[in-house]
């Protein structure tokens, strides 16, 4: 069978109320382990005293025998010790002076005579018999018989060997780890509703953020933080790129409805034309003439129907064509110029306003552009278009262009003049809307769509350059007429 | 009857303008911004402006709302290419009589255009009947007393703008204005010999008929009743009459 573990995403509460949970499990089987230790360490030292004390007072039972020879006797007569105690005494001959009556106990336990221990202190060891554990203490004294005589009287050596259950020493010990086991378990268990409490309240700056921020919607953009998320140093970077974000999420909603609406009303406009131009020409019979030069009104309103269409339709694609993965395109913007200087030769020549542009490298070389040539062909006729639709018959149209090789990133400026009747300074911050009409002769009367420039600065942005214009609208001036001046940044 | 239009769609105006006036018949002028439009209609001779809403200068909304403030009554009729109830509940409380969506019926403009114009002097059924005359509007034909009057265009176009206003003097300037646009000579000349061919139709529909048009020397014509005013059978029977507002 396959297991597949899915790592499901948990509230940050959670995940901190584990974690402070986790630390504190961790600490708790801390103490526990450390007690432990500390608990044994000293409830033993504690009982080896006493053991050293108990085996110290066999010794000192260890009497002189009443016998002839200077030997020594244990005598037990006086001897107080707990009776599940275990000892037994030897000599240093590994003669046995005696032994508690229950050191059957531990038969199994090889007590080597009266061996002397390896510390001059004792040895303590353990051993467990019959169920039961003992910890055995071994201890040398000497014991002398009859000092006053001659010679200093005779040293014994004296080995006893004491044992002592070590079972209640343990069950004190486990009882203490007990409680501090239980007492922790039981902190564990209060503290953790305790954290999910103080983090529900110490999240609720967040909660009302978010709470705030899933009731913007398209129809109510409003949204307000709250105070405790502006002051909150965790939350302001967030409240304020959502406020940042909202404002811009507006703003271009705004603009595409905004579009959407003009684009509308243009259509509808055109489709009413159309219409009323049909109806017209059905109202009453008509002689075939009439017929004819109704006809013709009707496709010349379809044409126009047609381009707009066209330019509503090139002003999206300049505006969503997106330039990321795309391969670095390079087009020749003198070459683009004389295309377009050519396709719109007939207009200028109807119009009589001849195109001036003269190439600024030698020997036709390319200067290359950092867009699309396709885009950089629309660019070039849009303005040439624009500035031949406003100029009086008999002026000029200038195309310059100039190249500044020397600073990061390299730009082109392009220049398209007319010495038309320039626009008005109020006008002049809108021309670039889509569909503006601030002064009907310029668009209406010529056969534009209003998209033209829009669709310039659409295609300009998309390259990542600038478009500025400025006119000169009093005709008491010699500059009289409009200059429009696009930056656009050289193929590398 | 003479319209404004101001639009700014010079194609729709030139349809309009064409259809208004080969339909029935009304002298028209065109206004293409709102400013120019407000200079336009600030002459009274206008009796219905027909008003696009998105125009350049001065939107359409803003040139009703100057309209209006000046106590100007003359009927409105929108044109708008905008969705939605809100700004057509905005625009009729503005002051718009009427208001059509683009794009829009060439038939029904011209039908709503004839209703508010008609609704404008008071009259609320298309046929007009008084003084023993009946004038239908739509067909653009005349009788009196049951006997059809065949009259030229111009000469109907008077009698229409007469007979809404009944026991007024109507001035040849008036006359002019609201018959004419600005394309033509303004000759009064003209008006009187129109008014002359007029007033010998109707009169030789009816045998020995009072004269129904009276010239008030230096000061115009008036439509006369035949018969003194207490006699008068419209104004006997005010349910069958098509004048609703008060008799100026």
């Amino acid at each position: 069978m396959k297991l597949s573990i899915k790592i499901q995403p948990r509230s940050i509460a959670f995940r901190l109320i584990v974690a402070v949970l986790s630390v504190e499990l961790l600490s708790s089987i801390l103490v526990v382990v450390l007690s432990y230790g500390y608990e044994r360490h000293i409830h033993f030292h504690a009982f080896d005293v006493m053991l050293h004390g108990r085996a110290d007072s066999i010794l000192g039972a260890v009497q002189d025998a009443d016998d002839p020879g200077d030997n020594v006797i244990l005598d037990q007569a006086d001897l107080h010790v707990p009776p599940e105690d275990i000892y037994e005494v030897w000599d240093e001959n590994g003669r046995l002076l005696g032994r508690s009556a229950n050191w059957q106990d531990a038969p199994d336990w090889k007590t080597d005579g009266g061996a002397p221990p390896s510390h001059p202190w004792g040895d303590y060891s353990i051993v467990s018999t019959n169920g039961h554990h003992y910890r055995m203490l071994r201890i040398q004294g000497s014991r002398t018989i009859d000092p006053n005589e001659k010679g200093g009287g005779k040293v014994h050596r004296v080995t006893a060997i004491y044992g002592s259950q070590t079972g209640h020493v343990w069950h004190i010990i486990h009882q203490a780890v007990q409680f501090y086991a239980i007492g922790s378990l039981a902190l564990l268990l209060i503290t953790g509703p305790l954290i999910a409490w103080l983090l529900h309240r110490g999240l609720l700056p967040l909660r009302q953020l978010a709470a705030l921020a899933s009731q913007v919607s398209v129809d109510s953009w409003q949204f307000s933080p709250p105070v405790s998320a502006r002051t909150t140093p965790e939350l302001a970077p967030l409240t304020h790129a959502i406020e940042a974000v909202l404002q811009r999420l507006e703003r271009s909603f705004t603009q595409q409805k905004t579009f959407v609406s003009d684009a509308a009303h243009e259509l509808k406009t055109a489709v009413a034309v159309q219409k009323s131009s049909l109806q017209l020409l059905n109202m009453k019979r008509r002689t075939a003439q009439e017929y004819q030069a109704g006809l013709e009104r009707c496709l010349a309103d379809a044409l126009r129907l047609e381009s707009l269409v066209a330019d509503m339709l090139t002003l999206a694609r300049a505006e969503t064509a997106s330039p990321i993965g795309e391969a670095p395109s390079a087009a020749d913007l003198n070459d683009c110029i004389y295309q377009a200087v050519s396709q719109l030769e007939t207009i200028a020549a109807l119009r009589n306003v001849p195109v001036a542009f003269t190439d600024p490298l030698p020997d036709a070389a390319p200067l290359h552009v950092a867009m699309p040539a396709e885009d950089c062909r629309l660019l070039v006729s849009n303005l040439l278009l624009n500035a031949l639709q406003h100029s009086p018959p008999a002026s000029t149209v200038a195309i310059r262009v100039t190249w500044e090789p020397d600073i990061n990133p390299p730009v082109a400026d392009l220049v398209v003049q007319d010495h038309g009747d320039g626009i008005p300074a109020e006008a002049l911050p809108h021309v670039f809307d889509r569909f503006y009409r601030g002064d009907p002769s310029r668009t209406r009367n010529t056969g534009g769509t209003g998209l033209g420039l829009a669709i310039c600065k659409a295609i300009v942005q998309q390259a990542r350059g600038g478009i500025r214009i400025a006119s000169q609208p009093d005709p008491a001036q010699p500059d009289q007429g409009t200059t429009v001046t696009v930056r656009l940044p050289l193929a590398t | 009857m003479r319209v404004l239009i101001v639009e700014d769609e010079v194609r729709l105006a030139e349809n309009l303008a064409t259809a208004l006036r080969d339909g029935p018949g009304f002298a028209v002028d065109w206004a293409e911004d709102g400013l120019a439009g407000d200079e336009f209609a600030a002459n009274p001779c206008y009796d219905l402006i027909i008003l696009d809403l998105m125009l350049p200068k001065l939107d359409g909304l803003g040139l009703l709302k100057r309209l209006r403030a000046r106590r100007d009554a003359t009927p409105v009729l929108i044109l708008t290419a905008k969705d939605g109830a809100d700004s057509i509940i905005q625009l009729l409380n503005a002051g718009a009589d009427d208001y059509l969506a683009k794009p829009f019926d060439l038939g029904e403009l011209i039908a709503r255009a004839k209703a508010l114009i008609r609704r404008g002097k008071g009259a609320a059924h298309p046929t007009l009947n008084t003084l023993g005359m009946e004038v239908n509007t739509l067909e653009q034909t005349v009788r009196r007393n049951g006997v059809f009057v065949d009259l030229s265009p111009t000469e109907y176009r008077i009698l229409e703008y007469l007979i809404h206003r009944p026991r007024v003097i109507v001035s040849k300037r008036e006359l002019l204005e609201h018959l004419y646009d600005y394309n033509w000579e303004h000759h009064s000349n003209v008006i009187e010999a129109h008014v002359s061919n007029l007033r010998k139709k109707l009169d030789a529909a009816v045998p020995e008929a009072e004269p129904i048009i009276e010239t008030m020397r230096g000061r115009g014509y008036r439509l006369a009743p035949t018969f003194p005013p207490e006699l008068d059978p419209a104004a006997e029977d005010p349910a069958i009459s098509p004048f609703t507002g008060p008799s100026e």
